[in-house]
């Protein structure tokens, strides 16, 4: 393997160029999303290497159209966001210029302790290449040499002046912000992202990571804009393991594990619940969802039914399993009369959309249809008369017997015979996944219907979203949306027509819908820019 | 080449520190002198807000009287110790206009901001806190802190407007570490000395925010406001360190303790009755030592998720689903939790009178704005909405009263609290919750 590192510096010198982007006629910022926390963390582990420490706390983000993702083209950085951004970045930036990391450094000062304008030009540029995802301008190099230099002069230390110089580019929003320029297609008509973006749109979407050398360099030579350098690219990024990284981060989007964050348990109720159980159960819906999808190359579909999973010692005591093996996670398969069906009966899914203390038939069912079937459910009207759902003492034992009466007022109906039918076949299974069969002393009914598909249980819930069309659409809509920092409530489905085909002839393989959608045209288009962007608008002082 | 004048002073400064006066500003001054710090300077009058969800029961809280002979009610007797020092509203409405009931949001953000949400989750403008710390904030370290008591940094409900609410420190150790750790220099310590690599930071800071003018090329409307705020934040960063260049003047007489441990932060009652008062405590060091003027507190989100463990209900279910007792005529088991969170309220405003500041205390020399999201949960009422002030601003607000319902908009209520803060405005709010009329019997 060649020295990645010479090569990306000689790349950097060669393209930098004054202006870049900035100036290049009729362009736009088609997308500025902030950084998930996963994507600088792994950002600065791919560019520093794997032994930088990243301590800090990122700013929250929001649920757009069930994703995360969507957020980022929605949020900016607050002074708390960008106190934070500024202590890490001095944080990397003095481990960079430490006395370990030195050796790695693209150059050495001619003198410690003096400044050294070429050399730490050079380091900028190097670094400022992988952290922009752009060549740096001139006058992006020169005013943070000017700095280093300064500072090392006051100093006599090379390093400390150049650790600012460095910090400098860590908190610049062209490193918080993955700014996507977009350009004049070939057509003259459309737009579509320019190669750099093109670069960072299609690393972050499949290896959830800044682009690597490799990209950059193709993106330099103009290699992204034709459909056979793209498709190159694209499938060298998809022979890789880091691949399994960019789907971790989307399947833990689309399925809204982040939920876990904030889910606790009644400690009186459920004993047994913990942190520990909370990130076994994020983990074990991850793992079944990459080896079905990318490691055994599987029907997405099965996601819905599959017996097999992943089990550590914490999820066995919740799934009444023996746990005799040494070792963290072993591969399991649940029994067939087991009554669990693939990720519908995982304790992630079960124990995120229910209540502290008990299952929630409503919120399991609201949750289902939005992430398997990108069908939200609207906020119920605000003056509804929930108290007989929990009367216990009355004549109507079970939670099904008093959410049907609850449903039988026709307003409330409308929703409820959508998403109840999907929750009330999941009541086998209390609010951290264990198996039961009564409530209250009464045995639980588990059938349902929906538009006349009668099923029952977990298993036939399984089948019927398994049959269901709208579950792979649903998933290749996330997918691009995802990518794109998108609404996916506002994608429309033939923006991604082409993809979805591939994907359905495929036997619905992830592999086929993730390389149709990364080669496609639409995945890098952009709207054309409306004219009132172009002169500088007065900001609303908010 | 081009090179900021700042940069240049801040890069050949080192090791010679040239302390330069913040211009004091008369707006946060207390106009009756009492108060002076250790320089014989009137202390600033502080601002908080505290957020509790799923108000209260009517039938249980609404004391008869107004004025300053009101009666206690069983739902407001845990604030009884701190009756003399808090206001507190009945019958405010919230007119939505033509914006939806946004459940657990519209009354929350309607208090926050005097206008009623178009959208779900998000604020139509700043919020009062943020309002108020533009006015009072220059020369603290930090513009404004906002904690939570659940665990969750998106239970904040400041904001500069928008989708984007400030981050809340989530557990009390994360707000020690805020307020107390790397950066903090203890201004009751005779040792207190600026810290020169404050001022390379600063010309780190000089470059990035050079940077505006190129990076807000080419976006659309949105993305500009979202690159306008990235650089007011680089900008609040700049003063931030401004201010840390300069030795707080601070008359209280405190201990910063060590920090606190790590403990499960979560919404089970328990733990909030320890994290509340602790992380009260903790803002009340960081207002009593001029770290921060604003401390913005919540105890829950909106739609209040606070249970008691064996309770497999919890509170926001309980709102919907308890039926109404037909005896009582009220919801027996929300009527607890309407309780639970006055005493939480008052565990926390007694950590702010605990202060002991020149005159009195730090509540005395602070106001403090409570506000909830329903009227009654049950049905996501929300007009006749439980708001409190406590604290007597320095002498500026005057305590003690019960404004019962007189159709006002809830909007009076934060133009009083801006009135009293010295916030220059005459009018605040939107639609028909624009007012022009602070409760001036209030004012003093």
């Amino acid at each position: 393997m060649r020295n990645p590192l010479k090569s990306v510096l000689a790349l950097a010198l060669l393209a930098s160029a004054p202006g870049y982007a900035a100036s290049l006629p009729s362009s736009e910022v088609a997308s500025l999303r902030r950084l998930t926390q996963e994507e600088y963390r792994n950002s600065i582990a791919d560019i520093f290497g794997p032994g930088i420490e990243v301590r800090g706390v990122f700013e929250p983000t929001k649920r757009i159209g069930g994703l995360e993702a969507a957020s980022t083209t929605v949020l900016s950085v607050t002074p708390v966001g960008f106190e934070s951004f500024t202590k890490m970045a001095d944080s990397i930036a003095v481990q960079v210029t430490g006395e370990k990391y030195r050796p790695k450094l693209p150059c050495a000062p001619k003198d410690g302790k003096a400044p050294d304008d070429a050399c730490t030009g050079q380091i900028l540029s190097h670094y400022g290449m992988m952290l922009f995802r752009r060549p740096l301008t001139n006058d992006e190099v020169k005013t943070r040499v000017a700095l280093a230099h300064a500072l090392a002069d006051k100093q006599k230390d090379f390093y400390a002046g150049l650790r600012y110089g460095l910090a400098s580019l860590l908190q610049a929003s062209d490193f918080v912000f993955r700014k996507e320029v977009a350009v004049p297609a070939a057509d003259k008509k459309s737009y579509t992202l320019d190669p750099y973006s093109r670069a960072t749109r299609l690393s972050y979407l499949l290896w959830n990571t800044t682009p690597d050398h490799e990209l950059l360099e193709a993106a330099q030579k103009g290699d992204l804009n034709s459909q056979a350098g793209l498709d190159k690219e694209v499938d060298r990024m998809m022979a890789s393991p880091r691949l399994e990284v960019g789907m971790r981060a989307f399947f833990n989007d689309m399925m809204e594990l982040d939920t876990f964050d904030t889910v606790s348990k009644d400690s009186i109720l459920y004993p047994k619940w913990g942190s520990a159980i909370a990130n076994s159960a994020r983990e074990e819906t991850l793992r079944t969802v990459i080896n079905l999808s990318l490691k055994d190359n599987g029907d997405i579909r099965d996601l819905m039914t599959t017996k097999k999973t992943f089990i550590n010692r914490n999820l066995a005591a919740i799934y009444q399993l023996p746990f005799s093996f040494t070792g963290d996670w072993v591969p399991y398969e649940f029994s067939q009369d087991s009554g669990r069906s693939g990720l519908l009966t995982q304790v992630s899914m079960l124990s995120m959309f229910s209540h502290p203390g008990r299952s929630s038939p409503t919120k399991r069912g609201v949750a289902l249809m939005d992430i398997m079937l990108c069908e939200p459910t609207p906020a119920p009207p605000a003056n509804v008369d929930f108290s007989v759902v929990n009367d216990t003492s009355g004549p109507l034992k079970t939670v099904r017997e008093r959410l049907m009466a609850h449903a039988g007022n026709p307003t409330c109906a409308s929703c409820h015979t959508h998403s109840d039918p999907i929750g009330l076949t999941l009541e086998g299974f209390d609010t951290i996944g264990g198996r039961r069969t009564k409530e209250n002393g009464v045995l639980i009914d588990v059938s349902a219907a929906i538009k006349g598909d009668k099923f029952s249980g977990a298993e036939g819930l399984g089948k019927y979203l398994h049959d269901n069309p709208k579950f792979p659409a649903c998933v290749a809509r996330k997918l691009f949306a995802y990518g794109r920092g998108e609404n996916a409530e506002d994608v429309s489905a033939a923006a991604f027509k082409t993809s979805y085909k591939a994907f359905q002839d495929s036997g619905y393989h992830l592999r086929t819908l993730l390389k149709g959608m990364a080669s496609s045209p639409e995945f890098y288009g952009a709207p054309t820019p409306s004219v009132e962007t172009a002169p500088a608008t007065k900001l609303a002082a908010q | 080449m081009k090179l900021d004048r700042r940069f240049l002073l801040r890069g050949t400064c080192q090791g010679a520190l040239a302390i330069v006066g913040m211009p004091f500003l008369d707006c946060f001054l207390d106009n009756k002198g009492k108060a002076l710090a250790a320089t014989g300077r009137p202390l600033p009058v502080r601002f908080g807000t505290y957020f509790y969800g799923l108000g209260l029961t009517k039938q249980l809280w609404i004391p008869k009287n107004g004025g300053k002979d009101w009666d206690m009610t069983t739902q407001l007797k845990p604030l009884e110790p701190m009756k003399a020092k808090i206001n507190v509203w009945s019958g405010l409405r919230v007119p939505l206009d033509d914006n939806p009931n946004y459940q657990h949001w519209s009354g929350a953000a309607a208090s926050a901001t005097g206008i009623s949400p178009t959208k779900q989750g998000e604020f139509d403008s700043k919020t009062i806190d943020q309002q108020i710390a533009d006015s009072i904030s220059h020369g603290a370290r930090f513009k404004s802190v906002s904690a939570a008591a659940a665990g969750d940094p998106k239970q904040s409900y400041s904001s500069l407007g928008g989708a984007n609410t400030l981050p809340a420190e989530a557990s009390p150790l994360a707000l020690y570490t805020r307020l107390f750790g790397p950066g903090f220099q203890d201004p009751s310590k005779g040792d207190w000395k600026p810290d020169p690599q404050v001022m390379i930071q600063q010309s780190v800071l000089s470059v990035v925010a050079d940077d505006r003018k190129r990076a807000m090329q080419n976006l659309s409307a949105a993305d500009k406001v979202r690159m306008d705020q990235y650089f007011t934040s680089v900008r609040e960063a700049e003063l931030q360190m401004a201010a840390e260049l300069q030795r707080p003047e601070i008359q209280a007489k405190v201990t910063i303790p060590e920090a606190p441990e790590e403990m499960t932060v979560n919404n089970a009652l328990p733990n909030l009755r320890k994290t509340t008062p602790l992380m009260a405590k903790l803002g009340a060091l960081a207002l009593a030592t001029d770290q921060t003027r604003v401390f913005n507190f919540s105890v829950s989100e909106p739609g209040s998720q606070i249970f008691v463990p064996g309770d497999t209900l919890g509170y926001h279910q309980s709102t919907h689903e308890e039926p109404i007792d037909p005896v009582l005529g009220y919801q027996p088991r929300v009527s607890t939790y309407n309780i639970d969170n006055m005493e939480l309220f008052v565990s926390f405003l007694k950590e702010m009178d605990s202060v002991p500041e020149g005159d009195g205390t730090l509540l005395d020399h602070s106001l403090f704005f409570a506000f909830t999201d329903q009227s009654f949960a049950k049905i996501h009422a929300v007009d006749g909405l439980p708001i409190f002030t406590a604290g007597g601003a320095s002498g500026r607000m005057k305590t003690g009263f019960h404004t019962p319902g007189d159709g006002s908009a809830v909007s009076r209520v934060g133009l009083t609290i801006q009135k009293a803060m010295g916030v220059s405005l005459e009018t605040w709010g939107k639609g028909s919750m624009e007012t022009k009329s602070p409760y001036t019997e209030l004012l003093a």
